[in-house]
């Protein structure tokens, strides 16, 4: 069997991982003990010591580090570089990137510059016979995918979600990175605006509690739905009838034209169900609706479907979550 | 200034998508094929730029889709681009991410280009890879999810959607940027666009005419799949009438708890 390392792209936010990340980095572990190599995470820019320092917590062996200000005073490029120079210093290596907005432009830009084979969105990894094997959900989920790299490295986009987050079992050595010599960037960031700080989206949420036309407008998304998604420790997500009717911005919506996403519980609040919506959730873990009408499609696919009013409902439940949150406290 | 937009086909959305067993590919007949719904945004905007810039700017729609494609192809030029370049050779069967971004590359820098817009994804392989490995191959700045922007002689600004926010990005021309649909709300094409469209150049480009220094198509991919698999059943679940708002809230706990969801 050949051995072969995993290199995973430590993607992070306001000076920790993304949750994401470290999902990746458990199952970064999982895949090098199958191909007998060792885990490398790669963190760079803004804040990339001190979580360095935090890693060591979880199962990496290697921790390259460059907290060099470019990183962040450009778009992606410089990312892109020094995973391509970490790839190359490693060899043919398994490469684990988030699928989010970030991690799909590094791990397709990385694939195209080592020629290696890229599978997006991956929602389970497995070795067989010294292997790779990356299995995705396509075409929204009606066909599950198990695919294969024919290139010597192998770039994987994986779904947040699909794994557990496992604690301590690598070395930790931290080592810094030599900046990639004779780079130019382009893409200068000239401000980040931030507007949902501390947020973590309805890709990364374990709980998503979508609204749909059925909610009528913007006021409930920030009361009835947000309440109900904070007693559940989960976002508010939304159908494109919502977003459409401005009452609540596109990176809030699921489906075909939005997210797709798999949390372990996803609750559809009057949202009737059409297949473009189906195919960004249907991967959900548990799907609950709430809708007046009892003959919707979603009820075809919802684990339980509640025939009722939302207005009437959606506090309700908030209230009765409460109350068992305090009495088990 | 030269628009490049690249434009998917893709099975039309409310159908019923299948997989051949055999070729391991999805079945493309028989289903209404469409403009990839995201690439309408890019086209948009390519032509928004292009009323904006001027003078002898043209808007040009690339391709890598089968011959039969061509009437698709001509929906974009309805809307208004100004021609069409269609890669359409057989060869092309089979390719992954990697093959067809290299094509297009080698498409694109045939024509020659000052921005090429691209979807954010589409619809029926939504892996939104395909931008940043056709940066590369282009060798231009490629900025991703742009759901504004504006351009100023050589100097493109604009909007970078991020998941808490967005990035002001300035960058110079050349450049690839892909946008999402926020950034605005496509036309349909006017009776003289659809008149007009019947004649406008679509070349069609082989495999031979760009000279590729590598194979392309199933050849050329760097992923080959194993195994195809159904998804679990996800069949009907529990129907519930609520009495009232309090006992439907009850059925939800009752249902969650079960679940060990809380
Ligand atoms: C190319 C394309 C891409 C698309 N992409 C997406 C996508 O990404 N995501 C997406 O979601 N859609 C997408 N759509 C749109 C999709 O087809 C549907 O139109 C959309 O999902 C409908 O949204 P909805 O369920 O919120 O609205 P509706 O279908 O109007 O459903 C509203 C529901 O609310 C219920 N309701 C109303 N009042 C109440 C109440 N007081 N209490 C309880 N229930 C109530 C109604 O019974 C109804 O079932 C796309 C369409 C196309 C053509
Ligand atoms: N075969 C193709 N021909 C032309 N453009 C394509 C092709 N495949 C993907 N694209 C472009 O790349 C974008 C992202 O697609 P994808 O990476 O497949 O999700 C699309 O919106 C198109 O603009």
């Amino acid at each position: 069997m050949s051995m072969k390392d995993v290199i995973v792209f430590i993607e992070h936010t306001g000076g920790t991982p993304r949750r994401v990340a470290l999902e990746i980095a458990s199952k970064a572990r999982e895949v090098a003990s199958a191909l007998d190599g060792g885990v490398h995470a790669v963190v760079l820019g803004k804040d990339a010591n001190a979580i360095a320092e935090s890693l060591k917590a979880y199962p990496v062996d290697k921790i390259h580090v460059a907290e060099d200000p470019e990183v962040d005073a450009y778009v992606v490029d410089p990312q892109v570089d020094y995973l391509e120079a970490v790839a190359k210093a490693v060899g043919p290596a398994l490469i684990l990137v988030p699928n989010t907005m970030i991690g799909r432009d590094v791990g397709s830009r990385v694939a195209a510059r080592l020629g290696a084979g890229l599978s997006a969105d991956v929602v389970e990894l497995n070795v067989a016979d010294g292997r790779v094997n990356c299995v995705s959900p396509k075409l929204g989920g009606l066909t599950i995918t198990t695919c294969a790299f024919k290139s010597d490295y192998g770039v994987a986009t994986v779904r947040p979600n699909a794994f557990k987050v496992a604690q301590g079992g690598g070395s930790g050595e931290i080592v810094q990175l030599a900046k990639p010599a004779g780079k130019t960037y382009a893409m200068k960031v000239d401000e980040e605006v931030v507007e949902a700080a501390g947020e973590l989206g309805v890709e990364e949420s374990s709980v998503v509690v979508s609204g749909g036309r059925g909610v009528g407008g913007p006021e409930p998304f920030k009361t009835i739905l947000k309440d109900l998604a904070d007693a559940l420790g989960g976002s508010v997500g939304a159908s494109r009838a919502a977003v459409d009717a401005g009452w609540i911005p596109h990176s809030h919506q699921v489906g075909q034209t939005g997210k797709t996403i798999s949390p372990q519980l996803y609750i559809a609040v009057g949202i009737s169900g059409a297949i473009q919506h189906k195919v960004g959730m249907r991967t959900s873990a548990t799907i609950v609706a709430i809708n007046k009408d009892g003959s919707v499609p979603i009820g075809e696919f919802a684990d339980l479907l509640v025939v009722g009013d939302l207005f009437g409902i959606v506090p309700e439940l908030t209230k009765a979550l409460k109350a068992t949150a305090t009495t088990h406290a | 200034m030269k628009i490049l937009v690249t434009v998917k086909l893709v099975p039309d959305t409310n159908a019923d998508k299948r997989i051949d067993p055999t070729t391991k590919r999805l079945v493309r007949t028989g289903v209404e094929t469409v403009l990839n719904p995201f690439d309408e945004y890019a086209l948009e905007a390519a032509l928004q730029l292009k009323e904006k810039v001027g003078g002898d700017s043209t808007v040009t729609v690339v391709t890598m889709a089968p011959e039969t494609g061509k009437e698709v192809v001509r929906k974009a030029l309805a809307m208004g681009a100004d021609d069409a370049v269609m890669i359409g050779d057989p060869g092309c069967e089979g390719s992954d991410v990697y093959g067809t971004a290299y094509a297009l590359a080698a498409a694109i820098k045939k024509n020659g280009f000052d921005i090429v817009l691209c979807g954010t994804q589409s619809t029926d392989a939504i892996t939104g890879e395909l931008p940043g490995a056709l940066a590369e191959f282009l060798g231009v700045p490629g900025l991703t999810y742009v759901r504004k922007f504006d351009v100023e002689g050589t100097t493109l600004k604009a909007e970078r959607e991020t998941d808490s926010g967005y990035l002001k990005v300035t960058v110079s021309l050349p450049a690839l940027v892909s946008v999402t649909k926020s950034i605005n709300e496509p036309r349909y094409p006017s009776l003289k666009g659809i008149m007009g469209a019947k004649k406008k150049t679509i070349a069609p480009l082989s495999l031979g005419d760009l000279g590729l220094d590598r194979p392309i198509g199933e050849a050329g991919a760097k992923t080959e799949l194993v195994a195809l698999a159904d998804p679990p059943p996800r069949g009907k679940g529990k129907v519930v009438e609520a009495a009232d708002a309090a006992a439907g809230a009850r059925t939800i706990v009752e249902f969650l708890r079960e679940k060990k969801l809380i």
